[in-house]
């Protein structure tokens, strides 16, 4: 067993032996009350597949769980830590940083009272709306980026909040070899002004900066950059939110040093490019009004050359597929759909700054775009809301890559030390990449019967998103209806049937899911996508994704046991994705908390 | 040989938590939350004001959880009229969907109390993996947590607070 473990284990053995001898009886309890203690341990059994071919890897068995724990030590300090087992190898395609088996993810010690939150170890801290700064843990990504360092939440009065953070990055079960730096302000102008009209009015500015070393005697060759590569680079955010009756605004906008480019050609090893940096930014604007029974809010969206990294290796985005060691959160801002077959047509968020061809130059350095949802509940008692009114959302969303004009002086068609440089329009949207309208109706029947009803309709450009240049669209509409009905004591059943038609691409797919509760805590279910029709694209035709699944519910305990087929694609949580292989097996999931 | 060892150390620790399989979190984490207009608060300070509630963690791109907002939504009027209960929507949205809360609400004609946990620092504090999960407080303290959202689970939430009432 690790030494670091035992190491903390002893030490909250010993917080919990201090306090039995001081306090007897009641000790017990007391530990007991403020200890919590969550255990999550997802599993799978990697089957070979006469469909789909041999699982190839060596290690068929695999599983990545954690056990976290934290302690209210008194009123004013906790602590925790949590500890990982990829044991005897993380799930497939999950990020290779996570290479040592079991250890120490995170440790924190934390000290709060009313104007002062100080937390040294591993901590999470997003500032704005994250576009600059956010460190989180998502582990079906397999992610987590958090900082460990010291970070200070300082309110010297309700209205101002003052944040400094210092640390180095979550970088497996080591740390990144760079220094992060941070300092946000947000005011609370409404509330120090006492301004009546207003129900919000903040603004809030942060810096965070990144300090990496770079041994020039260490690169040779094409690695050998033709220019000074920053020690530090500097990035600067402001944002202001404004809500004034039912309306609300909030905009927010980025700037990136310069930093030099990567370039993406040679994966394997990290070269620069151009003999010229670049710096990005990136402006946010959401805007919205809502009353009783009605929603509306549109969100805009500029991102130039925005990914930032805490070790610039890290930005060759074909090395790294699982962003490992980003700093900022850029997620694609299309609605996040909850069925299989509206998964297929992802959206990711293209953000980056890379140079696809050199030949003749083509050059992604960014996306634009704008994503609106309206929100409608027809009343009860009138034609279309029935006896129970109906719920409407409507969502519209549009990307396009940055239009962007490049000059290269020099002429050389090819990456070292070349001069070839780019400008870009403030506000363009014709290079269309993506673009979605998609409605959902929910439905309550008589208080046993409940529907939903979506409906899709995208475009998705794969020739520029899945590879190199030229455009070519998929057009799709998607139907899925489900319905779930309750029966007595529990027991409930829940039927989904969707259909995805397309000309083009693989054509066209249909799916469903029929699930079965027993009671509220046992239930069972089968699903299936089924891409039916012969096409030029035979990766998937006419094979069964299908999942025979179970789980079992009691308080806060979750078991889950799925065997079935996956289709390769993307997994996305939040925005961010993660390639995934097409895989067949048996998955056990665990959670618990007490 | 390589696997043994290693499944020594899952017993290991498997044995190691169950250990804790006695214990129980009651006390509320001191965690800062966001109320929609921006202004921050925590559970502790909203237990303190409210005898009975229910703290339910949910987002906008769960249908599970809009599934119990709904539900709870259609006869929420009858569980704060017949117990005084809360029920206090905290939404665990990160900037991607966050503003997707507000317009949402409203549409929907929620009215229950809506709460923001942008970086999930709530979610990570009750050790939460998916999505709905909730917990009932009482006197500032935890005394039921549940994971998950089958139909007719409202029932059953509803029969717990009437029996805590009481």
């Amino acid at each position: 067993m690790n030494k670091n473990i035992l190491t903390v284990v002893i030490f909250f053995i010993s917080i919990a032996n201090y306090s039995q001898e001081t306090q007897k009886t009641s000790t017990f309890n007391k530990i007991k009350d403020r200890i919590n203690v969550s255990l999550e341990s997802n599993s799978q059994w990697y089957l070979n597949d006469s469909e789909t071919g041999d699982f190839e890897e060596e290690e068929k068995l695999r599983a990545s769980s954690y056990l976290r724990i934290d302690y209210q030590i008194s009123n004013r300090f906790s602590s925790g830590f949590q500890i990982e087992s990829y044991v005897p190898e993380p799930l497939f395609n999950y990020s290779k940083l996570f290479d040592k088996k079991i250890g120490i993810g995170t440790f924190y010690l934390n000290y709060k009272t009313e104007k002062l939150d100080i937390t040294l170890g591993h901590f999470y801290v997003q500032f704005g709306s994250g576009l600059i700064l956010r460190t989180w843990e998502d582990r079906a990504l397999g992610l987590n980026n958090a900082l460990r360092g010291a970070k200070i939440i300082y309110d010297p009065t309700n209205y101002l909040r003052l944040t400094t953070l210092y640390g180095k990055q979550r970088k497996g079960f080591d740390v990144s070899n760079s220094n992060i730096f941070g300092f946000e302000t947000q005011f609370d102008i409404a509330n120090a002004l006492q301004l009546e009209t207003l129900n919000s009015f903040q603004l809030g500015m942060s810096y965070v900066g990144k300090q990496e070393e770079f041994k020039k005697e260490a690169a040779t060759g094409v690695s050998q950059p033709a220019l000074e590569i920053p020690e530090l680079v500097n990035s600067f955010g402001a944002y202001l939110n404004l809500e004034y009756k039912s309306l609300y605004s909030n905009f927010e906008y980025i700037y990136k040093g310069e930093d030099a480019r990567l370039n993406n050609i040679t994966p394997n090893q990290v070269s620069f490019s151009e003999a010229a940096l670049f710096d990005g930014n990136a402006i946010t604007w959401n805007i919205g009004y809502s009353r009783k029974g009605f929603g509306i809010g549109s969100t805009f969206r500029r991102l130039e050359n925005m990914r930032f990294y805490s070790e610039r290796n890290f930005s060759n985005v074909i090395n790294n597929p699982t962003s490992d060691l980003s700093m900022n959160y850029l997620p694609a801002l299309t609605k996040q759909h909850d069925y299989t077959l509206a998964n297929i047509y992802l959206y990711q968020a293209q953000p980056g700054l890379t140079v696809v061809s050199y030949e003749s130059p083509l050059i992604k350095s960014g996306e634009i775009g704008e994503s609106l949802d309206v929100y409608y509940n027809i009343k009860k008692g009138t034609l279309f809301g029935g006896k129970y009114g109906t719920k409407l959302n409507l969502n519209w969303t549009y990307w396009a890559n940055l239009k962007s004009t490049y000059t290269d002086p020099s002429g050389i068609p090819y990456f070292v030390g070349d001069d070839l440089t780019y400008e870009t329009e403030l506000l363009n949207f014709d290079n269309k990449l993506y673009s979605e309208i998609n409605v959902e109706m929910r439905k309550k029947w008589t208080p046993k019967l409940k529907s939903i009803f979506t409906y899709i309709n995208l475009n998705y450009n794969k020739g520029f998103l899945e590879s190199k240049g030229a455009n070519s669209f998929v057009k799709a509409w998607i139907g899925i209806a489900e319905s779930t009905y309750k029966l007595k004591g529990g027991k409930s059943v829940r039927l989904e049937l969707q259909h995805l038609s397309t000309n083009d691409d693989a054509k066209n797919w249909a799916g469903g899911t029929l699930e079965y509760f027993f009671n509220s805590k046992f239930g069972l279910y089968l699903n299936d996508s089924y891409n039916y029709e012969e096409s030029k694209i035979t990766e998937n035709t006419k094979i069964h994704f299908f999942n025979l699944g179970g789980s079992f519910t009691k308080g806060s305990t979750r078991v889950g046991i799925n065997y079935g087929r996956q289709r390769g694609g993307l997994l996305c949580v939040g925005g961010v994705c993660r390639p995934v292989s097409k895989n067949t097996g048996v998955t056990l999931n665990f959670v618990t908390t007490f | 040989m390589n696997i043994e060892n290693n499944m020594k150390k899952i017993v290991y620790l498997l044995v190691f938590s169950l250990n804790f399989m006695l214990f129980g979190q009651r006390q509320l984490p001191n965690i800062s939350l966001k109320t929609l207009s921006g202004t921050n608060t925590t559970l502790t300070e909203i237990a303190e004001k409210n005898e009975l509630i229910i703290v339910s963690l949910w987002a906008t791109w769960c249908v599970p959880c809009k599934n119990e907002l709904d539900a709870v939504a259609d006869v929420y009027d009858d569980w704060v009229s017949e117990t005084g209960v809360k029920y206090f929507a905290v939404s665990i949205d990160d900037s991607r969907t966050a503003k997707r809360v507000k317009p949402m609400i409203n549409g929907k004609g929620w009215e229950f109390e809506i709460l923001l946990d942008e970086n999930s620092d709530l979610k990570r504090a009750f050790g939460v993996s998916t999505v709905p999960y909730t917990v009932i407080i009482k006197s500032g303290e935890i005394v039921y947590k549940h994971t998950g959202y089958t139909p007719g689970f409202e029932d059953e939430l509803y029969n717990r607070i009437v029996a805590l009432k009481n």
